[in-house]
């Protein structure tokens, strides 16, 4: 490690994660990854050694596995350091664990070391577990949450039993904070009724643990997929008591239950997108394959409140713009319907028909209105 | 009679439940597979901006979203009319961004997925009363495949080393995919007449870099003969008996070296695809190589009546040149559109004989085997329907039953090696089928993965370093009007099997129609009007809960393998995509 980066994370040492001034950590740690985040609480990962080991249940619901496969991606620590340095113990997890659910004539057979079922039983009965959910909820059809039903239980059900003891619960992904892409507008959505854990899209009274009547605090970690890092950092930051869930919640997670660290309320993927440096001199692509900005192509980045730019993917190689893919805003409460059509300049769509001025009043953020604004002048040739 | 349940089948994508009814003498005889979810994707596109399409059912699936962006892209590329123009370097890229992906998933499959069952302590009660050489292969097994969280006897077990040095391999490769790709999963460089970035010389030289790291892990942990000698003798030997006969005697010479110290570690030659070559076959192990013991894994999970299974590739993999004939033609791509017969007779693959059947799923009209574009699907929605365990005559699952010219079709590796005559897999698929075994089983489906990976590896390389040209034109551009009444068909193979996506725009050039066919469904599917059982389930009927050892209901690991051994994904098989307008709602589309 350069002295640069020493100092740097002497410094970090003494300020609460999750806690410090958001430009702080955007500027100077955003980009060093998960590895200098860790070792940076090296003392408290050491303790967590001699003490506690924290439990982790991560459950699927509805969704496509690309949060694991993300996580899979962690970069530095990878997911099986991560594990071992925090002393987690992934308890279960449907795609990695050895068990499955076995039944002999319709009861649950041999135990929890090969029983998956045996052994969420005998977990939730302990407690004192991290929840983890990726996908969403079925609340359909007509509130029976029979659209999913594993080892003989809705879906629906097993989240409430899962929610009850757990300690804090991190839904993971864009399906398990807000739904979704199963939540999209269709003619069937009614019938299927997804949730997300707390939300329903943007409706933070719409989760399927209301639904339930439970109230637990939730830290949604959105994406499609959720970035490596959020998850791991944020995990690790509940299990080292950098974040005190409830407690501290309030201070560190935005009005859709995301840590603002992550996921700044005054800042977007736009502000340091690769190809930024044209966008302020006007420059737009209008077919793909270019390096210029794909805000013509209907770039959402102006709307996304994420660290994509600065902390990029899969060990900071890349990023959806940067590969020449317009920004979907994977983050947002309303992926993917806010983001549709997908490869359409915000202020063609109108809201209500609107021009870009009327959008720019609309939209998201501070950053977003000068965003669209900016773009538009730049276009017009001003 | 005992009825044997695996509910969840865990370590797959998604929810799925295999029941089953178990003689005494541990065989199943009757058996159902059920997917558990309705995801409720249909019509997402209806109506929208068909070049969305790309994105979107990519969050079908996040282990293989690549093949369905490029499956919708294929479609999109014909819906515009611009197939025949896609510039050769940006299908170029198309290929090493699927290809890269297609090795990680099967490297995920083989490490993460199946792997783990070959540590079950099933094999630990049969090995280790077999001497020091039972307990040597044991030892072996745990010691490379034992997956994290793992505990046996109340002690916990030490993470495998090949499960531990998959990880970061899998890991590497998705790197090398986000670098032309922007990220991975969900990327977002795919657009219709083109690819959006072109890697530079830079991109090349790391990917590169990353290929040489991976092959460095495949040396060390899963091939430890030389990789060109090995492709040389195999996917080039000049038939199916002589790479046979290469693997045979690869195999015989490491058994020589072993047999008397019982050294059967990686450092003694055993690599991880040596080491389940030889132990996970009866016929090989036992029959041919004089191995005292083996894990029996081609006796289970084959088809018992030859008449009632095929094997079916769309193709995949573009050939370097510009354009391409989005039908998949036999010939049109790297590994070609085929069909194999149960009896592996070679026919020509034509789209029209897909049909799909509801008869035995959860929707309410179930009497048709229709054209998945006449398709018409509505789910139930009274919950006390949703019944999982009505027996092989109910509906049962959430999948539908495709079927090929009325018979149900495997895809996948196993059915890409036979279509393009791959000659191991061929020959040793010739070679069960002549000694009485099943030609597809357990062991010849996970062969025919390891040896797709290879070959892979092999094209890839060729992909990157000669067919790209980084100067090269990455994109022409569309025109939307042309989508206008229009329809596109995108066929492409997907890491588990062939994947179709169809799509049709009205006068305004938004999405009327929007359909998928997906290899979990073909794969996992339950009965069809003719109550003839899909593959997996036909893979069950007939084979042992255990092949070694005791019968053992609390424990059947041959359920967990036959299921694990299609890496079925229900995420993509019960996606539901469908996005009609016309005649909402008779036309929701479940596959």
């Amino acid at each position: 490690m350069s002295t640069g980066i020493k100092n740097l994370v002497r410094t970090l040492d003494s300020v609460d994660f999750l806690k410090m001034d958001r430009r702080t950590f955007m500027k100077a740690v955003g980009g060093l990854g998960a590895t200098v985040m860790l070792s940076t609480y090296k003392a408290d990962i050491v303790k967590g050694l001699e003490f506690a080991e924290t439990r982790i249940i991560w459950l699927h619901g509805s969704e496509c596995t690309g949060c694991s496969e993300s996580v899979l991606n962690a970069g530095n620590p990878d997911i099986v350091q991560a594990l071992q340095k925090l002393n987690v113990n992934l308890a279960f997890h449907e795609t990695l664990c050895a068990q499955q659910g076995i039944w002999n004539d319709g009861k649950l057979v041999n135990n929890a070391e090969l029983n998956s079922e045996i052994l969420l039983e005998e977990l939730y009965k302990e407690g004192k577990y991290i929840l983890v959910v990726e996908g969403s909820i079925p609340n359909g059809p007509n509130g029976s949450g029979r659209y999913l039903v594993i080892g003989n239980k809705t879906f629906k059900e097993t989240i409430g039993e899962a929610a009850k003891n757990a300690v804090a619960i991190v839904a993971v992904g864009a399906c398990a904070a807000y739904g979704g892409i199963t939540s999209a507008d269709s003619e069937v959505a009614k019938d299927t009724d997804y949730r997300g854990v707390a939300f329903a899209k943007e409706d933070a009274n719409g989760g399927i643990l209301q639904e339930l009547g439970i109230d637990k605090p939730v830290i949604n970690i959105p994406g499609c997929p959720a970035h490596p890092d959020w998850v791991l950092l944020t995990v690790g930051a509940v299990i080292l008591g950098k974040i005190k869930v409830p407690d501290d919640l309030p201070a560190v997670l935005d009005k859709y239950g995301r840590p603002m660290v992550f996921f700044p309320p005054d800042h977007t993927v736009h502000e340091n997108c690769p190809r930024r440096g044209y966008y302020d001199r006007g420059e737009f692509d209008e077919q793909v394959g270019g390096e210029k900005c794909l805000w013509k192509l209907g770039c959402k980045a102006p709307y996304a409140h994420a660290d994509c730019g600065i902390r990029k993917w899969n060990s900071g190689v890349s990023m959806c713009t940067q590969a020449g893919g317009p920004c979907i805003a994977c983050v947002e409460p309303g992926f993917p319907d806010a983001s549709r059509p997908l490869y359409v300049e915000r202020e063609d769509v109108g809201l209500a028909g609107a021009n870009i001025d009327l959008v720019a009043k609309v939209a998201v953020g501070a950053a977003a209105v000068a965003a669209g604004v900016h773009a538009v002048r730049r276009m017009k040739g001003e | 009679m005992v009825n044997v349940t695996v509910d969840p089948l865990t370590r797959i994508e998604g929810h799925q439940c295999i029941s089953t009814e178990v003689d005494a003498n541990g065989v199943i005889t009757d058996a159902q597979s059920s997917s558990l979810i309705f995801r409720g994707f249909e019509r997402i596109l209806q109506n929208q901006d068909p070049r969305d399409a790309a994105f979107l059912t990519q969050r079908i699936c996040g282990v293989c979203p690549l093949a369905h962006g490029l499956a919708a892209t294929n479609a999109l590329d014909d819906l515009y009319g611009v197939a025949d123009q896609v510039p050769k370097d940006a299908l170029v890229m198309r290929n090493i961004f699927q290809g890269l992906n297609m090795v990680a998933s099967h490297a995920t499959h083989i490490y993460i997925l199946f792997g783990p069952d070959l540590a079950n302590p099933a094999y630990k009660k049969v090995l280790t009363t077999l001497g020091d050489t039972g307990n040597a292969v044991w030892n072996e097994m745990v010691g490379r495949f034992a997956p994290i969280s793992y505990k046996m006897d109340g002690q916990s077990v030490p993470v495998g080393s090949s499960y531990l040095a998959a990880i970061p391999e899998k890991k590497r490769l998705q790197e090398a995919i986000a670098l032309i790709a922007g990220r991975m999963p969900g990327p977002s460089s795919l657009y219709p007449g083109g690819y959006t970035y072109p890697a530079t010389v830079a991109d090349i030289t790391k990917i590169s870099t990353y290929y040489l790291q991976v092959m460095d892990f495949v040396s060390k942990h899963t091939l430890k003969v030389d990789f060109d000698t090995w492709i040389e003798n195999t996917y080039k030997a000049s038939s199916p008996q002589k790479a046979v006969s290469f693997v045979a005697e690869h195999l015989k010479g490491l058994i020589d070296k072993s047999v008397t110290s019982n050294d059967f570690s990686k450092d003694a030659g055993w690599g991880d695809v040596e080491f389940y070559a030889a132990f996970g076959s009866e016929l090989v192990g036992e029959n041919i190589l004089g191995l005292p013991a083996s894990l029996k894994h081609d006796t289970i999970g084959g088809y018992k009546d030859p008449s009632k299974i095929c094997f079916v590739s769309y193709g995949g993999y573009y050939k370097p040149k510009d354009g391409y004939d989005p039908r998949s033609p036999a010939g049109d791509r790297i590994f070609t559109s085929g069909v194999v017969s149960g009896k592996l007779e070679y026919l020509k693959f034509d789209p029209d004989k897909v049909t799909e059947s509801t008869a035995h799923s959860f929707y309410q009209n179930s009497d048709n085997d229709l054209a998945p574009v006449k398709g018409e699907t509505v789910p139930f929605t009274d919950p006390d329907k949703i019944v999982f365990a009505g027996g092989s005559d109910s509906q049962y699952s959430w999948d539908k039953a495709p079927r090929y010219d009325g018979i149900p079709g495997e895809v996948g590796p196993l059915a890409r090696m036979l279509n393009i005559k791959e000659p191991l897999v061929t020959g040793l698929a010739l070679a069960f089928a002549e000694n009485g075994y099943s030609a597809a089983n357990v062991y010849t489906r996970m062969l025919a993965r390891m040896q797709e990976t290879a070959i892979l590896a092999y094209e890839l390389l060729n992909w990157v370093t000669v067919d790209y040209d980084p100067s090269g034109k990455i994109s022409v551009p569309i025109d939307l009007n042309a989508a206008k009444n229009n329809q596109g068909m995108g066929l492409w193979e997907a890491p588990r099997g062939a994947l179709g996506h169809w799509i049709s725009a009205g006068s305004n050039g938004k999405v009327t129609n929007y359909q998928c066919i997906v290899p979990g469904t073909w794969l996992m599917s339950p009965r069809d009007s003719n109550g003839i059982p899909g593959p997996l389930e036909q893979s069950l009927i007939g084979s042992k809960i255990n092949t070694i050892g005791d019968v053992d209901y609390t424990n059947p690991v041959s359920i967990y393998h036959m299921g694990r051994s299609y890496d079925p994904c229900i995420s993509c098989a019960v996606h539901t995509i469908d996005l009609t307008g016309k005649r909402a709602p008779n036309t929701l589309r479940i596959l």
